[in-house]
């Protein structure tokens, strides 16, 4: 690794604590470091103050960590299997799966469909279902350009569906889904932390086991194939990896565009290197990072108004993936 | 030695009989008329499409019992675009190469490093060492493929028409090359080409698609011009 790589990396890893003690820090509530302290080493459930640490500064931060990094991670794994640096778990309509699927645990009115671990399961179903769907398709379209079309298609289609089960449904699971579709990160609970935790290990654990075929994949599927990448087992493991993390990021949190899609760009035009052992490391960190500070700027503005959090990785994601096309055409 | 027995190649349906073939270690022009199965032979000599009937071997054994992780480094395969990707060195690319060899991670050992090193030796390209792959022209791209397959170390070196976007004097270049290779490092050298004086001037042997009776044959260096416009495009 080149020495400017290695700095950027350290910086990255110094850089992640820092804003996480930031996030820890931000809110409306002011709680001061010795309150904070006591409250991790010594908690006291009669305290405000220690519920709020607790309740809602840990597992936001944590949260946001999580998903932040994990879309990336899930960004760069597509965006290498179908060699196209516009792909990623929101555009190829990954997201658009979870959600469908999200929204017919809530709206469809079975309890058993409407629990915590219900639309998590619903989530990941979608998301791997509609993995799956992408995948057929990129074996029949020629043209990557297709294939994203496609995306965004199945991306309309799922909303409309959705649109049919607004429409139909009552007034209280309306109000359920319309907040979870604006996307948050607050609504984790310390219990559901393990959930998360465990799926972002998987992405974590699953990116590195597939680093070596990611490096011939750039390449091309039929050049890596010639260089003994099993293809289908690796389209296979870089969708499951995908849909666990989305799917669940998703289930919690909401859709959450451009994340996965403009992080993994950033990290290859900075790092300059097509080795993925670095590239999941960058985009793991600047995955972290970015969401952090997006929350941190959503609840810095809370008193003002109540951005979700998808309005704001769109706002500074879209921008960034025009430049970036206008980048590649030029 | 490369062997087929009674081989019929083609997609799903036999396209082209392949009369038994022998072949030493060297170079071998393909030619033929466009669809007349140059691609489906070099596809079905890389393992990358199955055989309709019969067998092709090196060394004996079938290329088509080879396992996956054992065929690429047996056999090297080189497509007639080279794929453009941003930030890729050539010395990465050329390590690329070595990955059927290298453990789970693909890290590469000292002997790794050796066999690319010998590969910008072999093919004079030390220069292009750190350039980025998508900065070159079409000729070192060429140039930088073929040194790729001899990291590789294979017995068996495919290339899928490698002169057809190359100006006069790449083309020569390439296929002077790759007789200069052949013929120090005894490897089998298959390309398909659509240049038939050049590739007659190069001294190669020749595959011809006979088109009429849809059949593929070993011709030896010297073939007249005649017999294999005769042969092939008649």
């Amino acid at each position: 690794m080149s020495v400017r790589n290695k700095s950027f990396l350290l910086a990255l890893v110094i850089l992640l604590p820092v804003v996480a003690i930031w996030h820890l820090f931000s809110g409306t509530i002011d709680i001061d470091g010795d309150t904070f302290w006591t409250a991790v080493t010594n908690f006291d459930s009669d305290q405000l103050s220690h519920k709020v640490v607790w309740e809602l500064r840990i597992p936001r931060m944590i949260t946001a960590l999580i998903a932040g990094a994990g879309l990336s991670i899930a960004g760069l794994l597509m965006q290498t299997l179908f060699n196209n640096p516009l792909a990623g778990p929101y555009v190829l309509g990954i997201n658009s799966g979870a959600s469908l699927f999200v929204a017919l645990a809530i709206m469809a009115g079975i309890p058993v469909l409407s629990s915590d671990l219900g639309i998590v399961a619903n989530a990941l179903v979608g998301a791997f279902l509609f993995g799956l769907i992408i995948i057929s398709f990129s074996s029949v379209v020629r043209q990557q350009i297709s294939l994203l079309l496609i995306g965004l298609m199945l991306g309309s289609f799922t909303s409309a569906i959705v649109s049919v089960f607004q429409s139909a449904s009552g007034l209280e699971e309306l109000k359920i889904f319309t907040l979870w579709a604006l996307g948050s990160l607050q609504s984790v609970t310390l219990e559901q932390l393990p959930i998360l935790f465990a799926a972002f290990a998987a992405t974590v654990l699953g990116g590195y086991l597939v680093v070596k075929p990611l490096n011939l994949l750039v390449l091309g599927a039929s050049e890596a194939a010639m260089l003994g990448v099993r293809i289908k087992r690796v389209r296979f493991l870089i969708i499951l990896i995908t849909a666990v993390i989305t799917g669940v990021v998703t289930a919690f949190c909401g859709p959450i565009a451009f994340v996965g899609l403009a992080v993994p760009n950033l990290i290859r035009i900075v790092m300059k290197t097509q080795n993925h052992g670095y590239l999941i490391l960058g985009s793991l960190l600047t995955g972290a990072i970015f969401l952090l500070i997006c929350d941190i700027a959503i609840q810095l503005l809370e008193t003002k108004f109540a951005l979700p959090i998808n309005a704001l990785t769109s706002l500074v994601g879209a921008p960034f993936v025009i430049l970036l096309v206008l980048r590649r055409l030029r | 030695m490369i062997t087929s027995k009674d081989l019929h190649i083609g997609y799903k349906q036999a396209l082209v009989a392949v009369s038994d073939l022998h072949l030493e270690a060297g170079v071998y022009i393909l030619i033929g008329k466009n669809g007349s199965g140059k691609s489906t032979f070099l596809k079905t000599l890389t393992g990358s499409i199955p055989t309709i009937s019969g067998t092709i071997s090196l060394h004996g054994t079938s290329i088509h019992s080879l396992s996956e992780p054992e065929r690429p480094k047996k056999i090297a395969f080189v497509q007639t675009r080279f794929p453009v990707v941003d930030f890729l060195r050539v010395s990465e690319y050329l390590a690329l190469g070595r990955s059927p060899h290298t453990a789970f991670f693909g890290k590469l050992t000292d002997h790794d490093k050796e066999m690319v090193q010998n590969a910008l030796e072999a093919l004079s390209i030390e220069h292009l060492t750190d350039r980025h792959t998508n900065e070159l022209s079409d000729g070192e791209r060429q140039m930088v493929a073929i040194a790729r397959t001899f990291a590789q170390g294979t017995d068996i070196i495919a290339l899928d028409e490698p002169t057809a976007f190359l100006d006069y004097q790449n083309k020569s270049e390439i296929v002077e090359k790759l007789m200069e290779l052949g013929k120090t490092h005894g490897k089998f050298i298959v390309l398909s080409s659509h240049d038939i004086d050049q590739s007659i001037a190069s001294g190669a042997n020749f595959l011809i698609v006979d088109s009429k009776e849809k059949k593929l044959s070993h011709y030896p260096s010297g073939t007249s011009k005649e017999v294999i416009v005769e042969k092939a495009f008649n």
